[in-house]
């Protein structure tokens, strides 16, 4: 009895602050938000139980249906982007980093990471500047590239793959980082090995690397997956809340903004419960998406 | 240990417990009475700031506190305060459907019987605050204009002369771009500029004033007539005449533009003025022209109005202020302090001293006036409406599309 005792409650004690505080600070809001997302109204007082109705007006209205299917479907292409786009290129500025051949590692590695370490409302604003006509444009002539002079974040054709790419630019640091740490820890003997045995840069990528780095792969698209699909300030940045050009590059981190926070411009009357049902509805996504990944990936790691 | 695991919860709880027990009541032992006002105008701090400072003479014992709140954020932030019980004594209230809501939800007072209130104002003035049965919400306290903003130098150096009507606007605005200048320096992509200055700027050429917009609103005329589609067109004609790459042009970029004198005119609210009040060349201002055969009307709109909150701890002396603010003393000295472009509402004549909020004024001598077209009754319709004319200046839809695009939704 006093054995168990004292073995079982030391661990609960240290533990207790960091759970105390999880509780309290995300457990908590996380549910309640589920519970706002059946209720309409603002506060306390005014709130009234409603059921589904938050969902039914979400998927039926018109109006605000449009808006989420614009709004989901963009979050899909923005997360691909990141996806293709910055986990390939940080793998394969990864591979190059971990070359043993390779020369100034450590300032190439400065390069690609020093840009997730600023504000994402800075790297957006400059962007902004950079490919805006007005500003940029006769530079653009100057260096006989006229052509490239063109309102990216004005045409609904450009203006998401516009947002997309610098937020794989300022981003594109993390995943070479994790991937970077992933190489350096395959065992040396195992690549000599497989290169005694013949094979060349490619298939020692494909046979011996890749499988041995597949948890951080896993993590790295749960991690891409999860952020975009809650990104909202590069967007904010670059653009402006309602997603412009023609609600182009409006992701359901702007419309949960929009609807549930700050209302729409110029009324901003914000409605909490439809912002709660936008929400549940990314979280139950995140969940069913987030969790096979995961065990498909981490499986014996 | 054991004793441990006893004392570490304790000192914990103790940890929680303290912050809140310190919290405790404050009283206030003075006989001073503190009231705070919540506004969306954090650029007039120091403006505000000197008209409480005039009231605080007059009544030495009521200190009031300006505490604004950024812009977008206003509606939702006082929405919350004063869900949560926590509003300001005194506040900003918005024109028509934002204003009355909050009345509606009984957080502002019925401001009917406040002395001079109802003598001092116009009816046209009135209305912004006005429920449907007569109801007052709050005192009127400024209005803003729109107008085009133009580069006299550029002018006088080029020979060119205010345009008489639309058509000679746009044969202004081609001469330029001939010449090589940016005629225009509005853009597309904070979207809410084009549509409140411009479009809105320019409608009331089109429909006529407030006694026009009424049969709008009634459905009496539909929103695709030919004065609407007129009006998106002209939105389309002047497209060409914007910055290269206008669809990525946002308002602080327009006013770099028009600032730094590589845009001509700017078609603008007057809010903008005190932004140019440093400017190293001559600029004035002139009404958006109306098309031939139609006369020009300005889009004065109602913009800012005080009321007080129905909770607040010190009604009479929340009173008292806004009572101050109906009279001519007290509209002088508000008048006085407002910033540059923002205009009295009250009946007095009132002198201002900045020569280009004259000149604003001086735009609505003879001519009809109204605010934007949607606040009063369509709200609803200002994002589609919104979108129309991005699209129409964008060549996307003509001109009758757009209007049809947003009668569809009437």
């Amino acid at each position: 009895m006093r054995i168990k005792h004292s073995r079982h409650f030391p661990w609960l004690l240290y533990l207790a602050p960091a759970l105390l505080v999880y509780t309290v600070f995300m457990a908590f809001p996380l549910i309640d938000s589920l519970r706002l997302s059946l209720f309409s109204g603002n506060n306390q007082v005014t709130r009234v139980f409603v059921g589904l109705d938050n969902f039914k007006r979400l998927f039926t209205d018109p109006e605000i249906s449009t808006r989420y299917w614009g709004a989901f479907f963009n979050t899909w292409k923005f997360f691909f982007v990141h996806f293709i786009v910055q986990n390939g290129l940080g793998i394969f500025f990864a591979v190059l980093l971990t070359q043993e051949t390779m020369k100034g590692r450590q300032i190439y590695q400065t390069i690609i990471f020093i840009p997730t370490t600023f504000a994402v409302l800075i790297t957006g604003y400059l962007w902004k500047l950079m490919l805006n006509p007005v500003w940029a444009g006769d530079f653009l002539v100057s260096i006989g590239l006229p052509f490239l002079k063109h309102p990216y974040l004005g045409d609904t054709n450009t203006a998401l793959w516009a947002v997309s790419l610098v937020s794989c630019w300022q981003w594109l640091g993390i995943p070479t980082m994790m991937f970077v740490a992933a190489l350096r820890n395959i065992n040396v003997e195992l690549l000599e090995a497989a290169r005694l045995e013949g094979a060349g840069s490619v298939k020692t990528f494909w046979y011996i690397k890749l499988p041995l780095i597949k948890p951080i792969v896993g993590i790295v698209a749960v991690l891409t997956f999860v952020n975009n699909f809650n990104a909202f300030d590069i967007v904010f940045a670059m653009e402006n809340v309602n997603g412009a050009p023609e609600y182009s590059t409006d992701l359901i981190g702007t419309l949960f903004y929009r609807y549930g926070i700050a209302g729409q411009h110029p009324i901003g009357i914000p409605d909490a419960g439809l912002g709660a049902a936008i929400a549940t509805i990314t979280f139950l996504l995140l969940m069913v998406l987030v969790i096979p990944t995961l065990r498909q990936t981490q499986r014996g790691a | 240990m054991k004793r441990l695991h006893v004392l570490l919860p304790m000192l914990l709880l103790l940890c929680v417990l303290l912050p809140v027990s310190a919290q405790g009541n404050k009283a206030e032992i003075s006989d001073e009475v503190v009231l705070t006002m919540g506004s969306w105008r954090t650029d007039d701090v120091e403006q505000m700031n000197r008209l409480l400072n005039a009231y605080k003479k007059l009544a030495p014992k009521v200190t009031i506190k300006f505490q604004p709140t950024n812009p977008p954020d206003y509606n939702a932030t006082l929405r919350l305060q004063l869900d949560s019980g926590t509003g300001p004594d005194l506040m900003y209230a918005r024109s028509y459907a934002a204003g009355q809501e909050l009345y509606n939800a009984g957080y502002f007072a019925d401001c009917t019987d406040i002395p001079g209130l109802m003598e001092n104002f116009s009816a046209s003035n009135l209305a912004p605050w006005q429920m449907s049965d007569g109801t007052m919400f709050a005192v009127p306290f400024a209005a803003v204009s729109h107008a085009v903003y133009y580069n006299k130098d550029i002018f006088k150096k080029e020979g060119l002369s205010i345009p008489e009507n639309w058509e000679a606007f746009l044969s202004l605005c081609d001469t330029l771009e001939k010449k090589g200048y940016t005629p225009l320096a509005n853009g597309l992509a904070d979207e809410w500029d084009i549509l409140e200055t411009f479009f809105f700027g320019l409608l009331p050429n089109y429909i006529g004033g407030a006694d026009m917009r009424v049969k709008y609103e009634s459905g009496e005329l539909p929103l695709n007539d030919r004065n609407f589609v007129e009006a998106y067109q002209a939105m389309a004609d002047v497209a060409q005449y914007c910055p290269d790459g206008f669809e990525s042009v946002t308002y602080n970029d327009s006013q770099v533009l028009f600032n730094s004198q590589k845009a001509v005119m700017f078609v603008d609210g007057s809010w903008t003025a005190g932004v140019y009040k440093d400017a190293p060349f001559d600029w004035g201002l002139f009404a958006i022209p109306a098309p031939k055969g139609k006369s020009t009307a300005i889009c004065f709109h109602p913009d800012m109005a005080i009321t007080m909150n129905t909770a607040t701890k010190h009604p009479e002396e929340a009173r008292a202020f806004l009572a101050w603010l109906c009279s001519e003393e007290g509209a002088t000295t508000a008048s006085q302090n407002l910033p540059s472009g923002y205009f009295p509402m009250i009946k007095f004549p009132i002198k201002l001293e900045d020569p280009h909020a004259n000149e604003f004024l001086s735009l609505n001598a003879g001519r009809k006036t109204d605010a934007r077209f949607v606040w009063p009754k369509l709200m609803n319709l200002y994002a589609p409406m919104n979108q129309a004319v991005i699209k129409v200046m964008k060549g996307d839809i003509s001109a009758k599309q757009a209007a049809d695009s947003v009668q569809a939704l009437m």
